[in-house]
């Protein structure tokens, strides 16, 4: 009994950790390609996937939905909705990830910023974490009141 | 244990239903957003029809050019890599011996090859042929948009280098 209270309090404590982990990560990654849009248009036609006449749109649209998955992670709003988005991009953008790497390109991440290092694998597990845990968030969040609540 | 398993079911469907509604409308109003401010700022792009040759010629940076003597300087004293910008075609039918054959399409798939090549001090000449020639900049232009810095355009680099009879291979190497 004991032990399912301890769960029921941290259970949603970590959820909340792990939300406004994303909700930065997102602002951060957000805000970098909406000062540079014709450099991470460049990175998206890196990854050589989409038709040239959806990477401009991608590389406009991409970067606020970003970051206003960032506000609502971080405020509180919409939490189910942005933390379903969350996971949809990051297993995209392994998926993406993983076809460049078997292709053995040697492409820049274009993840949180325009410029950077090459692809590699642990960039495929580092998106694989964070859709893990955007999926812990949709289904664990209970908002603030995890703080002031009781762990009733 | 059914029971339990039945709500747990029904418990998911009702998150995963309200999820895809917010996640719905937060799509929207993101791109709402994102098409406006676009429209809006100077440095907004064109919404369809990217062009890499375009991207890579928009005048960012705009990239030194280097003279016959200076590029044939460096070369002997193995201070330069030379990057042939012309079609793979052109480039086996002959080159600037040493070069390697660097598409402005093809920057991604030679940028690793191209970096190991590169040491402190080493500068990168773009080359084509013809003093109208686009291709060496916008090669050069790619490849500072993929963090290479040094990088210098010969005009019309092909056509020089055979006139003054300077080293030239054929084929892949």
């Amino acid at each position: 009994m004991k032990q399912h209270n301890f769960f029921d309090r941290i259970i949603p404590i970590t959820s909340l950790v792990c939300r406004l982990a994303l909700g930065f990560l997102f602002f951060y990654a957000g805000v970098g390609k909406i000062i540079a849009p014709r450099e991470f248009a460049v990175a998206i036609y890196n990854y050589q996937l989409l038709p040239d006449g959806t990477i401009n749109l991608l590389a406009v649209v991409l970067p606020w939905l970003e970051v206003f998955l960032a506000a609502a992670l971080v405020a509180g709003f919409y939490v189910r909705g942005a933390s379903l988005l969350s996971a949809g991009l990051f297993f995209v953008f392994a998926v993406a990830l993983s076809i460049n790497l078997v292709r053995g390109l040697d492409i820049s991440c274009g993840c949180f910023s325009t410029a950077g290092e090459s692809i590699n694998w642990l960039y495929v597990v580092r998106e694989a974490g964070l859709l893990a845990l955007s999926v812990f968030v949709l289904f664990f969040d209970r908002g603030w009141r995890c703080l002031v609540g009781s762990s009733a | 244990m059914n029971d339990l398993l039945h709500r747990n079911k029904a418990k998911i469907a009702v998150i995963l239903r309200s999820a895809f509604k917010e996640a719905l409308l937060l799509f929207l109003i993101a791109v709402l957003v994102a098409v406006v401010f676009n429209a809006l700022r100077p440095a907004g792009i064109s919404l369809l029809g990217f062009s890499p040759a375009q991207t890579f010629h928009a005048p960012q940076t705009k990239i030194p050019e280097i003279t016959l003597a200076e590029a044939y300087d460096l070369y002997i004293k193995n201070k330069a890599v030379f990057v042939d910008a012309r079609d793979p075609f052109s480039f086996e039918e002959g080159h600037i011996a040493g070069a390697i054959n660097i598409y402005p399409d093809e920057i991604s798939l030679h940028l690793a090859g191209l970096k190991q090549r590169i040491s402190p001090g080493t500068v990168i000449i773009t080359y084509c042929d013809g003093p109208r020639c686009p291709l060496s900049h916008e090669t050069a232009q790619g490849l500072k948009l993929q963090g290479v810095s040094a990088v210098k355009v010969l005009i019309d680099g092909w056509g020089l280098w055979q006139k003054a009879g300077y080293p030239v291979a054929e084929g892949n190497k």
